[in-house]
């Protein structure tokens, strides 16, 4: 099997402190990978490094075969990469956007920019300066998709948008990714959109990297649920990962079966006499797994 | 491709460019009517005397000018690319580095050197229509390290823009103010002449110079 992205023995290092020690992880070509993480785990640091714009301490990072910061301008034009915020030339107009670019990609496809673009009702004179957030990721969609890319490499794609918006992406990014040997790597902090896109999920933690099929995630973590008055103080162990209370109820996120949880809990002096499985989401899955903070 | 840099560039010089010519021009027209009214107001010996046997330039004012044109180029190019690291985007696009950005200072400095010769012909102009052509060349001469300046003052605005460590940058912006405070340090006429083939000796230096805060900036600063 083929990788678009390898990353093998990677360590980081930001201002002295380790980001990462020996990270490892590949996406197959084909494929849709999601990262996750929380704030400050390195998942802008490893989106940087894959995007070319950091030199890692050591160890590699593949894309297409190739040094992410040393990749050449053949294997460029088959990246497509979508900057936090959704970076743009915002001193042009949509017209001026698609004449610049047009130019630099032997497979330019104008009709699917201006497909994307002529969306939202905008002149071509329009500047992307003066365009909203969500009408700016639409000409940088626009831009990316008319490159027809092998890898699409999307930081935050969901910064700034609203449902509609989204939408509008997440349509778009799924009839990408059902064409052939097309690849996707994202990372959103709308971690329900990722549900509804991706195939695998990488999950950072504390410079470590945990890589899932999402349906074999969703199977194996499980959220359960109790009702008590008074809980006592609970920490993550190896049968359960995370707890949540909301007024009575509180949830218990385990890799483990109920009656394994159950006994463990009331190992800990906690009654969950009412203990049983609840429907759990991708969203609900991270937390359980990662924590809030 | 290189039209697509050269529009890129062009949309984010105009302006300055289109406000370095305007100010430029006002500024030699200035001296043209300072003169028409100095030697209205005095004798012709008089102010024959200041110029030549004093070795007053008549452009000595305007000597800021190139140098002020330089860094507004500079600024007007460089600072969309930095704010929120907008240059990524071109150095993503599937053209060599290096390639890219020499497309880009060579879009600056042709519209530098347009500013530059626009006061080059106009201050000719206006010494050759009072005095003779020995006068018009010194003062060509002498005008020489003031538009190196300009061109020290781009390529160091541009260094010292793209590079991201600021303690490089603070040590970048001393050298470039050394070397452009010694190119605007003379009064009179030929006073740097003699040493032309010197003054030119920093201008490749800092061409590289841009090429290697391009790099520092693709690498994260390393």
């Amino acid at each position: 099997m083929s990788h678009a992205i390898e990353v093998r023995h990677l360590c980081h290092r930001y201002n002295g402190r380790s980001v990462y020690e020996d990270l490892n992880f590949a996406v197959p070509s084909g494929s849709v990978c999601g990262l996750l993480g929380k704030n400050g785990q390195g998942k802008t640091t490893l989106v940087n490094i894959l995007m070319g714009f950091l030199e890692p301490a050591s160890g590699r990072c593949l894309v297409l075969g190739e040094d992410s910061h040393a990749l050449s301008p053949a294997v460029r034009s088959r990246v497509g990469l979508l900057h936090e915020g959704h970076l743009a030339y915002e001193f042009m107009t949509i017209a001026q956007t698609e004449r610049f670019y047009s130019r630099f990609y032997p497979g330019w496809q104008p009709d699917l920019f201006y497909g994307l673009v002529e969306k939202m009702g905008l002149a071509a004179h329009h500047k992307v300066g003066h365009m909203s957030c969500g009408q700016r990721s639409q000409v940088v969609l626009g831009v990316i998709m008319a490159q027809d890319p092998d890898l699409l490499i999307l930081d935050d794609y969901s910064m700034g948008l609203d449902a509609g918006y989204r939408r509008l992406f997440l349509d778009v990014l799924h009839d990408f990714a059902s064409r052939a040997n097309k690849t996707i790597f994202v990372t959103s902090h709308i971690v329900q959109d990722l549900e509804q896109l991706v195939d695998t999920i990488l999950f950072i933690d504390r410079g470590t990297i945990t890589r899932m099929g999402l349906q074999e995630f969703l199977a194996a973590f499980r959220k359960y649920v109790f009702h008590c008055d008074h809980l006592p103080e609970l920490a993550r162990d190896e049968i359960v990962y995370g707890f949540e209370r909301r007024g009575r109820q509180v949830s218990v996120y385990s890799y483990s079966d109920l009656p394994v949880v159950k006994q463990h809990l009331a190992g800990l002096g906690v009654d969950a006499g009412d203990l049983c499985q609840a429907p759990m989401s991708l969203e609900d899955g991270f937390i359980g797994l990662m924590g809030k903070y | 491709m290189w039209r697509s840099i050269m529009l890129k560039e062009w949309l984010k010089l105009r302006w300055a460019f289109s406000a370095a010519l305007v100010l430029n021009a006002a500024f030699c027209l200035q001296i043209l009517l300072d003169l028409r009214q100095q030697l209205a107001a005095e004798h012709a010996e008089m102010v024959w005397y200041q110029m030549i046997h004093l070795h007053t330039l008549a452009q000595h004012g305007m000597r800021y000018a190139p140098l002020l044109t330089g860094i507004a180029l500079a600024a007007a190019q460089f600072v969309p690319e930095l704010l929120g690291r907008r240059m990524r985007l071109s150095l993503h696009l599937p053209v060599s580095r290096n390639r890219m950005l020499l497309y880009s200072l060579l879009a600056g400095l042709l519209l530098l050197v347009s500013v530059i010769a626009l006061i080059a012909l106009l201050s000719a102009a206006t010494m050759r229509y009072f005095f003779p052509v020995e006068a018009v060349w010194a003062v060509q001469r002498s005008m020489l390290p003031w538009f190196l300046a300009g061109l020290l003052a781009y390529l160091g605005g541009a260094t010292v823009l793209l590079e991201p460590a600021w303690t490089r940058r603070a040590i970048l912006v001393v050298v470039f103010g050394v070397l452009i405070r010694v190119l605007l340090g003379g009064r009179g006429y030929d006073w740097f002449t003699a040493f032309w083939p010197w003054l030119l000796l920093p201008a490749p230096l800092a061409l590289t110079g841009v090429f290697e805060s391009a790099r520092r900036f693709q690498r994260g600063g390393i």
